[in-house]
């Protein structure tokens, strides 16, 4: 299990529960270091003061605050922990709320909350709150600081565990005021016609149906560059460019594409990080059909296949 | 309103939206810079070699991936920006999917999408259709050398876009550690817990709702700034739940009673 990212309590009503926050998120993007060119070797980071010229160790940084027309005020840790400390060790549920009052818009980021220890009171009181809040479909709402930042916080159950989400304050959330929405209200055989398109375009959201491709491209790139390969970067894809002539009958070509169970291949999805579709080293695989390429895939046991595109079993198989 | 920070096209089926990109998100947090406790004086951060122990210009620091210790594939801005996809200033919205049943733990960074140039027309009609279904347009698009996957909605009249986790990126729950109480909660007290929160339920209100502690950071500020010391309060410690019952009990009575 990942080493907790803060320890305290989650407080509501006068029953408190020691609880340990884990981030729900790893991290799985590609991390590059820093490296001086020359001769290959690791970039470190080091902190000089400005004034002296001097290195300075990390415990003789303090936090400077600034502000027009005043003085420089400088805060240490000790300073900043006095602001407002129990907050910073307490997760105080205010109110419990419908999870779907809440707006997307204010979800930061998501965590869970284990218990601390194997105290039988605190275990019986975790799963009392795991229990309550499963069976209606609330969430406790709470606040609290973490790494010198308050959150507003919703805690709910999820695969049977607590699971911490912090938000954004409202005032973290800027006035859409300004922002160009659109033209005259549309006519109703068109707002009919969008309706329908987007109905038949609707699927259950399946998040396990998208993939990060870049993540995989980015693998591949270095994977090429390791090989000492030329990596050059795939040909400009085509901007849709500006609105459809006529909304009207784009609406109703696309319906009846969607319903002929036809797709919309843009020629460019995806795109070729290597930019090698013309190197000939694909075996024809471009003339085939997606089926085709997927019985390919099923004997040469690309994972993944299912979810693939023609685009990306093409890629698959040419490895 | 603040400039547009991308500009593209949303495409689903063979339609297509001209939109500008909006930041929608600001954190309001109090901020410091670092300074040198001894002198005030800013700190800078200064790259070095490691082993030559000799400053580096950023000229020539160079990114490395890690494919073994200490060994390096070096690869340039052209060669990571090759693995971006095409470049194309495009939206691909592939389906649609119920908001509601995105679960919060998806949900990244949120922006504003504007009509773009000659988007007036197709921005209102899919704003429109989307808000009439509630339906969320699925798809990627690649912002600042990288691609995301994203959530088109209608909210308050403008689009929005979310940023959304990969399934992959996600800790199943089954990670983490929960260990069981010998005995789990009695009926009693799950009734009494029930009640408390009935109780403390409420319509969700987000102006209701400040950071007190960024107004408690700069009251610290200003006692500083008048040469105050500065010392935690007290706090008696809370206590844990030994008492289950008796907590929720008194509990419930104080929320009855409008406190909490």
């Amino acid at each position: 299990m990942a080493r907790s990212l803060w320890t305290g309590a989650i407080s509501f009503g006068l029953v408190n529960v020691p609880v340990a926050l884990y981030s729900a998120v790893r991290d799985l993007d590609i991390h590059f270091r820093q490296l001086h060119g020359k001769d290959g070797a690791p970039i470190e980071t080091r902190r000089f003061c400005s004034e002296e010229d001097k290195e300075v160790p990390f415990e003789a940084v303090g936090h400077g605050y600034e502000e027009e027309g005043e003085d420089l005020v400088v805060l240490t840790d000790e300073d900043l922990a006095a602001a407002a400390p129990r907050k910073t060790r307490t997760i105080d549920i205010e109110a419990f709320v419908d999870v779907a009052d809440v707006d997307p818009l204010f979800f930061d980021h998501p965590y869970y909350l284990a218990p601390v220890g194997e105290a039988e009171g605190n275990l019986r009181a975790y799963r009392l709150l795991v229990k309550v809040l499963a069976s209606t479909d609330r969430a406790a709402l709470g606040r609290f600081v973490l790494r010198s930042k308050e959150y507003l916080v919703l805690v709910r159950v999820r695969d049977d565990r607590l699971a911490l989400t912090t938000m954004l304050f409202h005032d973290e959330v800027r006035p859409a005021k300004g922002i160009n929405t659109g033209g005259r209200k549309p006519a109703k055989a068109q707002l009919d016609a969008a309706t329908k398109l987007i109905e038949a375009l609707s699927v259950d959201w399946d998040p396990g149906h998208y993939r990060d491709c870049y993540r995989e491209r980015l693998l591949d790139v270095i994977e090429r560059k390791r090989k000492g390969r030329k990596i050059t970067a795939p040909s400009p894809g085509r901007d849709a460019g500006g609105p459809p002539p006529d909304i009207m009958d784009a609406l109703k070509a696309s319906l009846e594409r969607v319903r002929a169970g036809e797709g919309f291949d843009r020629g460019a999805d995806g795109g070729d990080a290597d930019g090698d579709d013309r190197d000939g080293d694909r075996g024809g695989l471009e003339d085939l059909t997606r089926d085709e390429l997927y019985e390919r895939a099923q004997k040469a046991d690309v994972a993944g296949r299912s979810s693939m595109s023609r685009k990306e079993l093409i890629a698959a198989l040419s490895e | 309103m603040a400039r547009s920070i991308w500009n593209g096209t949303i495409a689903f089926g063979l339609m297509s939206v001209p939109v500008k990109l909006h930041t929608a998100t600001e954190s309001k947090t109090v901020s410091f810079r670092e300074v040198h406790l001894d002198d005030g004086a800013r700190i800078e951060h200064r790259r070095f070699c490691a082993k030559e122990d000799k400053e580096v210009p950023y000229k020539q620091v160079v990114k490395g991936y890690e494919i073994d210790d200490d060994t390096y594939v070096v690869l340039d801005k052209d060669e990571i920006a090759a693995a971006a996809g095409d470049g194309a200033h495009r939206i691909d919205v592939e389906h649609f999917v119920d908001v509601a049943e995105i679960d919060p733990i998806f949900f990244d960074r949120t922006y504003y999408l504007g009509a773009g140039k000659d988007g007036a027309g197709p921005y209102r009609l899919l704003r429109d259709a989307l808000e009439r279904t509630g339906r969320a347009g699925v798809g990627r698009f690649t912002f600042h050398d990288r691609e995301y996957l994203t959530a088109v909605r209608a909210r308050d009249g403008v689009l929005v876009l979310h940023t959304l986790r990969f399934a992959d990126e996600i800790v199943p729950g089954s990670e983490i550690d929960v260990p069981r109480p010998g005995r789990g909660p009695g009926e009693r007290e799950v009734k009494m817990a029930q009640r408390l929160v009935d109780t403390l339920h409420t319509t969700f209100r987000p102006e209701d709702y400040d950071d007190e502690y960024r107004a408690a950071v700069l009251a610290v500020i200003a006692r500083k700034r008048k040469g105050e010391e500065i010392v935690p309060e007290d706090e008696p410690a809370a206590d844990d739940s030994a008492d289950l019952m008796a907590a929720l009990e008194a509990s419930l009575d104080g929320a009855r009673k409008g406190g909490r």
